[in-house]
């Protein structure tokens, strides 16, 4: 008994030093940035900028997270070709968050402790919430390609978002419809998670700012494959629009779902709709005519596009679309940043990250108090495959 | 009531895929007594083969299913093979086995086919048939009906060819089976590459309803799973009931608590189990677990 209580004893002893190990401050650790006090330091420091990549490479997401980690690296191999920061190169880090947030905690912890910089990602918001308070309480600036707005509500100083938040996607998709278009009943499809409830209250806020009530609003689990229930229920009520706030794959599924129903409304959605694997999902033909606004319609829309299209395809074989655009200009503003401060680290590296003026792929940035840079999108339609801006 | 029925509609063409998923199941452990957890994985194998033969060899996709079903039929009968030496030691053994192999297959799968999934175009481009108000997707009616003749042929292959006899025998009585001349590594072979065929005719099915990823085979397998339960673990009927039941449950679940679908439909699962433990059609000759 006495021996059993003696284990007891030591293997208790041996837990509480683990976690006391464990949960010893893991950004204390100096990496190849320096060390990551609240101040942030100036650079000083020598040796390659460590930055953090967190993007799922597994799993349902994983072609967001492919594309966004095309579009980072792509950055960063330009300006490391050009010579680097200062004449420190930047070295890029790969983490795979399988679009889970309690995998992301994990590597927010992780990143802690292994000394990186910054972080650029991740490519859902609901991971990108669970990780940024640990960022927070570690001093490392995340620029992320979430866009609920339940991140500006974190008020976390060292969370920027790569693009415009949900509720600008959805006011100006709103106010084409009802006032371009002139439609007037809605119907809204979202799923449960951060993205989805993001989207349903944004766009329902917008209808509501222009005087419209959606005729029916439905929603679905996250991981849900069949949408033809709630897809009868908005049938019944003979929406001119269906809205739909999901991911792309569901979001794919939910329009063939619903064509193969036989509606006929027009199909309108946020980013997602504007990306292989939606159309892919969805099926080409029964995707044309949705309406999609976003920040970034095409490759050729200017010479910017045309120039990042012309490097991403001979890079990666294969054209970019909005996430790897979104990320490339993430990494962009990241590279600013640091040049400006010359690889400071900490708060100063958030400082100069929101101090960045610079016109990218998606538009003008320039950073406000909440961490958003970019508040507009612009208004496409898919045709055949592919979005053409529309004319007005 | 327009509603009911489309709700209805949509419910049995989703249950008649949870049908061959839970006959798969059911066969494999009145056949063994064996839980197949690499089920779903069979099933997604299934599925990305048939849209490979499909969309990739170009192949008509009533070639592309059948194809994929021997294919993975072979997938199934490799299973057996490699968990067989595991029988005789310990049945958990063989069960952890599974568990091994749905990994082991989910990680080939990423391997080949990269971890993206992909989109299956319906192969019936037919508008939807309207009765009455009800919309039904006529590539709908055809799972129903595919699903139907493969539980007619699996019953009467069970019930009027030696093989069946012999694996009914297997089911009942390892030992007497054994004494009588019947070999049980060939009956639970069989019954291995017929749970996997049927996982296969259920990914494949399903493919232009859904969209066929590595993961895929997780939530079919569980509802798959549920419906086995619910009708009676290891009976051939049973598992008929409950993958219908389970699909109509979850679709008005879907209709009625929206977000809280899934929530619901389990809950009325857990009920209905509690209040009968052997579920709908309770299989007594089952017992080797």
């Amino acid at each position: 008994m006495i021996r059993r209580s003696g284990a007891a004893a030591a293997l208790s002893a041996a837990a509480i030093a683990i976690l006391a190990a464990a949960c010893s401050a893991p950004g204390s650790s100096s990496g190849g940035s320096g060390g990551s006090g609240s101040g942030g330091s100036t650079g000083a420091a020598s040796g390659p900028i460590k930055i953090a990549v967190v993007d799922a490479q597994s799993g349902s997401s994983s072609d967001l997270g492919q594309f966004e980690w095309r579009g980072v690296k792509l950055a960063v191999d330009q300006v490391n070709k050009a010579g680097g920061i200062d004449g420190r190169k930047i070295q890029l880090t790969l983490f795979d968050d399988q679009g889970d947030p309690t995998v992301g905690t994990e590597l927010a912890r992780k990143i802690a402790s292994e000394g990186f910089t910054a972080m650029l990602g991740t490519a859902e918001s609901s991971v990108t919430l669970a990780m940024a308070p640990i960022l927070q309480a570690e001093h490392i600036p995340n620029i992320t390609s979430g866009q609920s707005t339940k991140l500006l509500k974190l008020g976390s100083p060292y969370l920027f978002l790569n693009g415009p938040t949900g509720l600008t996607y959805d006011s100006t998709l709103a106010k084409y419809l009802v006032q371009t278009k002139g439609y007037k009943k809605f119907a809204l499809l979202t799923n449960n998670d951060s993205y989805g409830a993001g989207e349903d209250s944004a766009f329902t806020s917008s209808l509501k700012s222009l005087g419209i009530t959606p005729v029916a609003a439905e929603v679905v689990p996250a991981d849900q494959t069949n949408m033809t229930p709630q897809l009868n229920t908005i049938r019944s009520r003979n929406p001119q629009v269906l809205f739909i706030g999901a991911e792309e794959a569901q979001s794919g599924l939910t329009v063939k779902q619903a064509r193969s129903l036989g509606m006929t409304a027009v199909i309108a959605e946020g980013a997602p709709a504007g990306t292989p694997l939606f159309l892919s999902t969805a099926g080409v033909a029964n995707a044309d005519g949705t309406i999609v606004s976003s920040p970034y319609l095409g490759n050729g829309v200017d010479a910017a596009s045309k120039a990042f299209a012309a490097a991403y395809t001979a890079a990666y074989g294969t054209a970019p679309e909005l996430h790897g655009a979104k990320a490339y200009d993430g990494a962009e503003v990241m590279i600013s940043a640091l040049k400006a401060c010359h690889a400071c680290t900490g708060l100063a590296l958030a400082s100069a990250v929101r101090a960045v003026h610079r016109t990218g792929l998606l538009g003008t940035f320039a950073y406000d108090s909440q961490g958003v840079g970019i508040f507009s999108t612009s208004i496409g339609i898919i045709k055949n495959g592919t979005i053409e801006p529309v004319s007005s | 009531m327009q509603s009911f029925f489309q709700t209805l509609v949509s419910g049995l063409s989703f249950g008649a895929v949870y049908s061959l998923i839970a006959l798969g199941f059911s066969l494999v452990y009145r056949t063994m007594g064996l839980v197949n957890f690499a089920h779903g994985a069979v099933l997604m194998t299934g599925a990305y083969l048939a849209s490979t033969f499909y969309l990739s060899a170009r192949l008509p996709f009533a070639v592309a299913v059948p194809a994929a079903v021997l294919a993975t039929g072979v997938v199934g009968l490799l299973i057996e093979r490699v968990l067989r030496p595991l029988e005789s030691k310990d049945v958990d053994l063989m069960l952890i086995g599974t568990i091994g192999a749905g990994t082991v297959l989910e990680a080939v799968a990423i391997l080949i086919w990269t971890s993206s999934g992909r989109g299956v175009p319906s192969p019936v481009r037919a508008a939807p048939l309207d009765v009455g108000g009800v919309r039904i997707p006529v590539y709908n009616l055809v799972v129903i009906a595919v699903a139907a003749v493969t539980m007619v042929l699996l019953t009467l292959f069970l019930q009027r060819t030696k093989r069946g006899a012999a694996m009914q025998a297997v089911a009942m009585d390892p030992e007497a089976a054994t004494a009588v001349g019947i070999h049980v590594g060939r009956s639970n072979a069989v019954a291995f590459a017929i749970g996997a065929g049927l996982a296969a005719l259920a990914g494949s099915l399903a493919s232009p309803m859904l969209f066929v990823s590595p993961t895929m085979g997780d939530s079919l397998g569980i509802q798959g799973f549920a419906a086995a339960i619910l009708g009676g673990f290891g009976s051939i009927p049973g598992a008929i009931v409950g993958g219908l039941g389970i699909g109509v449950i979850g679709s008005f679940a879907a209709q009625w608590f929206q977000g809280y679908s899934d929530l619901v439909t389990f809950v009325v699962f857990t009920v209905l189990v509690m209040v009968r433990p052997t579920g709908v059609f309770g299989e007594k000759t089952v017992n080797r677990a």
